[in-house]
């Protein structure tokens, strides 16, 4: 193709993203199996970790302002593990259905760029992601007090996490398959390790060294950092560098997700 | 000249081990409408499947009205509609969102879009269906929806799969008017189906693939002639004769017979030569003619003989051989 086709094509291939991510939007967003996974698990995996923290095993329930305070610092990572769920829970739940309902042939036979389907799967992530987000955030500053000290960082760290997992959700979806279990399996093979691997829950330095090295290759844990810079809350690398790997993380999922799509379209 | 709406030059593609086509070339001019027949694995997906741009083909050559299909495959897909042999609608939207959808993918002017849904839905019965979700649609419905899904995007070629298998009447006649429409809009279309008798009063050309490889190319008249020998008597008598119930045929000039109902079909060559000697049969034998056809060869004859499909059912029936 001429680069003057290609650039004639961008705006032709995000209008098609955008059609792609609207009609998710209007067919998949309430179905319960998202609703169980996009919100539902992070909370509940959120009240684990806080009755784990503060009541320490007993049934002794968190009473006073410090207890109170103490819930308000696992907010932020409440904030990552729903970035993290609700981001990747689109397309692994919507892509295998519409190969069931052969709707995918659509998609991939219409005149737009392979890039363009997959990133009009991933914005429909994106924006329920985002969405999906603002729930611990309120809940965070109305019920904990809890004060945001860096808007900007932690508004880069939600769009840029609810990005990238949803990107990661679209290239597992790639695997081609009718089933939406068989996707989601794969994806919690993934999913469930991050959240203990990525300082989400317990701190990096807690980590033994080969659980710290692991921590470097995952997106959640850079997520998490700049999500507690935004936090005020002292970081463990530098919001730029959380930045860069980040959209690093993007620009692979997508490429790699281009491939396979590719790939198993043959 | 204008370039063909489709041109396919040696085609073939390969699975693995499986050699799914080979050597498949034909050309479509603009404006006709081009079977594409073959039994089930013969080839049939994989050539659409390449002609759109979903599968890249392993050896040869595919262009849409110019347009390379490997190396300008959005342009080539710009040009088309495709009819999916499945009904894909989407059946959490309704029909109207459906056409909208499709409109977008395919980026239709917002000037005259919503006009030209509204006459699509009007042209396949369902404008009165219009706010519905597709979910409550019925089989037939559902693939009009389809089909006006796919010319959505006013398509110069039309890839049309199996589009009236298994409907009602009252759908597979709206579609069966809208092809000939679209035929005299000088459509392209390029349509698969099982249906022969379809594509014989629907097709000017059709193509019989076979394992993968182009079997014959032609109008089905042209592929009906060359196999005058599948010419046929059929003939009712008043009783049949024990000769004729048990497969003995009494006619040298007759290639095979086949009991059919209670009437008896004859094939032959040269149905003159068969038609006195069946009367002179009947004279010795004391049996009255009661009915008594001539059957030049069927584009389903042409298919069977190309494919060698008649293992189970034609050979068995017609295995009465006369020579």
């Amino acid at each position: 193709m001429q680069l003057r086709e290609k650039l004639r094509q961008i705006p032709l291939d995000l209008m098609a993203s955008w059609a792609i991510a609207k009609k998710d939007m209007v067919i998949y967003y309430l179905r319960p199996n998202i609703i169980v996974s996009g919100i539902l698990f992070p909370l509940f995996m959120f009240l684990a970790f806080a009755i784990g923290s503060i009541g320490g095993g007993s049934s002794q329930a968190p009473q006073g302002a410090s207890e109170i305070a103490q819930l308000g610092a696992l907010i932020p990572g409440l904030l990552a593990i729903t970035v993290l769920f609700s981001a990747s829970s689109i397309e692994p739940v919507s892509i295998p259905i519409e190969r069931r309902m052969k709707t995918f042939d659509r998609l991939i036979s219409a005149p737009m760029s392979l890039q363009a389907l997959v990133f009009g799967e991933s914005i429909s992530g994106f924006l329920y992601s985002v969405g999906i987000a603002l729930i611990p955030l309120a809940i965070g500053i109305i019920f904990f007090g809890n004060v945001i000290i860096a808007p900007f960082a932690l508004a880069v760290a939600l769009c840029l996490a609810s990005l990238c997992f949803s990107s990661m959700g679209t290239l597992f979806a790639a695997y081609p398959t009718e089933n939406v279990g068989e996707v989601m399996s794969m994806l919690n093979l993934v999913r469930f390790p991050l959240i203990f691997l990525s300082g989400v829950f317990i701190p990096l330095s807690s980590l033994p060294g080969w659980g710290q090295v692991i921590a470097y290759f995952s997106p959640l844990t850079y997520t998490s950092d700049l999500i507690r810079f935004g936090y005020g809350a002292t970081s463990h690398l530098s919001p730029y560098v959380d930045t860069v790997a980040l959209l690093a993380f993007i620009i692979a999922f997508q490429a790699f997700g281009n491939y396979l799509y590719r790939k198993f379209n043959e | 000249m204008p370039a063909p709406a489709i041109e396919a030059d040696n085609l073939s593609k390969r699975y693995g081990q499986i050699q799914a086509l080979n050597g498949v070339s034909f050309t479509i001019p603009e404006g006709e409408i081009f079977g594409y027949l073959g039994p089930n694995g013969a080839g049939k997906t994989t050539t659409i499947r390449i002609l759109t741009g979903i599968t890249q083909p392993t050896g040869g050559t595919a262009r849409i009205f110019g347009h390379d299909i490997i190396a300008e495959t959005i342009e080539s897909r710009r040009h088309m509609g495709i009819v999916h042999e499945t009904s894909n609608v989407y059946d959490d939207l309704t029909a109207w969102q459906n056409l909208i959808f499709t409109a977008e993918l395919y980026h239709v002017p917002k000037a005259g879009r919503d006009g030209w849904a509204k006459e699509l839905l009007e042209t396949f019965d369902l404008l009165g269906r219009k706010d519905d979700l597709a979910h409550g649609f019925s089989k037939g419905m559902k693939r009009r929806l389809t089909l006006a899904m796919g010319l959505m995007n006013h398509p110069r070629l039309l890839f049309l799969d199996e589009p009236t298998s298994g409907l009602d009447v009252q759908s597979n006649l709206i579609i069966r008017r809208v092809i000939r429409g679209l035929a005299d809009e000088g459509v392209t279309v390029f349509l698969t189906t099982h249906n022969i008798e379809e594509a014989n009063l629907t097709c000017d050309r059709v193509a019989i693939i076979d394992h993968g490889r182009i079997a014959a190319v032609d109008s089905p008249e042209r592929l009906k002639k060359t196999i005058q020998s599948v010419q046929s008597v059929e003939v009712g008598f008043d009783r049949l004769p024990d000769e004729l119930r048990n497969g003995r045929c009494p006619f040298p000039s007759v290639n095979a017979m086949r009991k059919e109902g209670d009437k008896v079909r004859f094939f032959t060559d040269d149905p003159s030569v068969v038609i006195p000697a069946v009367i002179a049969y009947a004279d010795r034998e004391h049996l009255k003619v009661l009915s008594l056809t001539t059957y030049g060869p069927s584009l389903e004859d042409v298919f069977i003989r190309l494919t060698g499909l008649d293992a189970a059912g034609k050979e068995e029936g017609r295995g009465l051989s006369c020579s």
